[in-house]
């Protein structure tokens, strides 16, 4: 299937990336609890996804495929998409060590070669809403969700994108960059993240056909921690939202 | 009745302020087209209002010397407006009189409106209880008044701004964050009496949908280049990079 020069990119960057990633973060990521984000923090905690037995879910996005895994050993019916087919391999092994039943797909979330309404649940967590252009995304989500299907997707802040400091590489208090001007990010090597305002993610959800059910702003509890320390410290996510998880209902 | 404690303070602070508002009040009565908030952006590239506002119930909420309403009128709505302090209502009053536009004005508290459910098509506030009263009392005050499928609309200061502006009176927002985001809700400051309150962007979704309501957009405005304001609190600097206000739009939903 086609895919766009910014997706190809994208894809070459995650096959370069995967297994140092993977290495450094797998076993965060590998839990049986449903969690979110860089800080681990439960579903049950947060309320989004609520009970997933017999759903039929697709990630995007999913990398080592840490959250399909803990999907499907709920109960789910699950599809693992991912852009990178070296994170894929992490995925396959994770799936065959967990003895558990998800599907793989090697595609950009930006074209996903599955049936219309197919779906229950759409999740990303720090996947296809940040790594793909939304405004491609989200249509493309609205068209797999059966009507009245989820989505939840966690992306970093519009804050954090703000307050990132270039100059040394680290996240501080002061806004060093222009909130009207936060849509791209460069990752390197022609890689690049997308980030929405808040008034663009509202607009672009119900332009397709969503409805805006909830935005939660995740706080790491005082204890948390996490092998992402080196992004956002512990103390400044705990006075400002770092990660937004939103929550759509397909109409 | 006694008043809670916040709403007595702002209506202490407001009927000392109102003279001050008088001759914006007369600006905005003699004005056609509606312009919004500290930058005086117009209606045309704002889009607040509603398209159709002929023979709509519309209920300002803090609605001050009540231009909003006499906007709304013009183009053929019944507007009501309520607000909690008697000295902006007396300006109202007289611009109502100067500019032969009747409608009824009641002093009161958004918290607590005395009238009954579901009367109004709109419930629409411009840096009135949408920053003067408390959103967990206003919000569901508004979402009861409004019919199914009624529109609430409002504008408050920017969400960040709320974090990089100093306590201190008379001095701009900078580019640094100087109170946590997490528990944002009342704010106090040194210099008057008054209490403001601002909410997470997620916190004011969480109290739409509690409340029946539909998110149907977020504005967030940003002034033309070298656009000036009277308010000290924000340079036009600062309102080009960050949101300096934004404006809410809900919609109370059809199936209750």
């Amino acid at each position: 299937m086609a895919i766009s020069e910014q997706a190809l990119r994208n894809r070459e960057r995650w096959d370069a990336l995967a297994d140092g990633y993977q290495q450094q973060h797998g076993p965060q990521l590998t839990v049986d609890e449903l969690v979110w984000g860089q800080w681990s923090i439960p579903d049950a905690e947060v309320g989004v996804l609520g009970d997933v037995a017999g759903r039929t879910v697709l990630e995007l996005g999913c990398g080592g495929a840490q959250w399909s895994v803990a999907l499907a050993k709920r109960g789910a019916c699950v599809i693992g998409l991912d852009n990178s087919a070296r994170q894929l391999q992490h995925a396959r092994e994770l799936v065959a060590t967990a003895g558990v039943e998800v599907q793989l797909v090697h595609a950009s979330a930006e074209s996903v070669p599955l049936p219309d309404g197919s779906f229950d649940i759409v999740l990303s967590d720090h996947g296809a809403l940040s790594w793909g252009e939304p405004g491609r995304v989200v249509p493309e989500i609205a068209r797999l969700l059966r009507r009245g299907g989820l989505l939840a997707f966690n992306v970093t802040s519009p804050l954090v994108r703000m307050c990132w400091n270039d100059e040394n590489d680290s996240l501080d208090t002061a806004l060093h960059r222009s909130y009207f001007d936060v849509y791209r990010t460069e990752e390197g090597e022609g890689a690049a993240t997308f980030a929405l305002r808040h008034g663009e993610w509202i607009r672009l959800l119900r332009d397709s056909a969503f409805e805006v059910e909830g935005l939660v702003e995740l706080r790491p509890r005082t204890e948390a921690s996490t092998t992402y320390g080196d992004f956002v410290p512990l103390d400044w996510a705990r006075r400002w939202p770092a990660e937004d998880l939103w929550k759509a209902r397909r109409r | 009745m006694t008043l809670p404690e916040h709403v007595a303070r702002n209506r202490a602070a407001w009927d000392g302020w109102a003279t001050d508002y008088v001759e914006a009040g007369e600006r905005a009565w003699a004005q056609d087209e509606p312009t919004w908030g500290i930058w005086g952006i117009p209606e045309a590239e704002v889009g607040m209002l509603p398209p159709d506002l002929a023979g709509k119930d519309t209920i300002e909420l803090g609605c001050g010397t009540a231009y909003i309403s006499a906007w709304l009128a013009r183009r053929g709505a019944r507007p009501v407006g309520i607000d909690n302090s008697e000295a902006q209502l007396g300006t109202a009053r007289r611009l109502q009189a100067e500019h032969g536009l009747e409608f009824a004005l009641l002093h009161g508290n958004a918290e607590e409106v005395p009238l009954p459910d579901e009367s109004f098509d709109l419930a629409i506030s411009e840096y009135g209880a949408s920053i003067w009263a408390d959103p967990y009392r206003w919000l569901p005050e508004a979402a009861r008044l409004l019919r199914p499928g009624g529109e609430l609309v409002f504008l408050v200061n920017g969400t960040i701004l709320m974090l990089c502006v100093p306590d201190e009176e008379g001095i701009a927002a900078g580019d640094r964050l100087l109170r946590p985001y997490f528990g944002m809700h009342r704010f106090e400051w040194p210099d008057d009496e008054s209490v403001e309150f601002h909410l997470p962007y997620g916190e004011w979704i969480r109290l739409f949908r509690r409340n029946g309501l539909e998110v149907e957009d977020l504005i967030e405005l940003r002034p033309g280049e070298g656009a000036t304001t009277g308010y000290p609190f924000v340079t036009s600097e600062w309102a080009r990079r960050w949101p300096s206000e934004e404006i809410w739009r809900a919609r109370k939903q059809l199936d209750g």
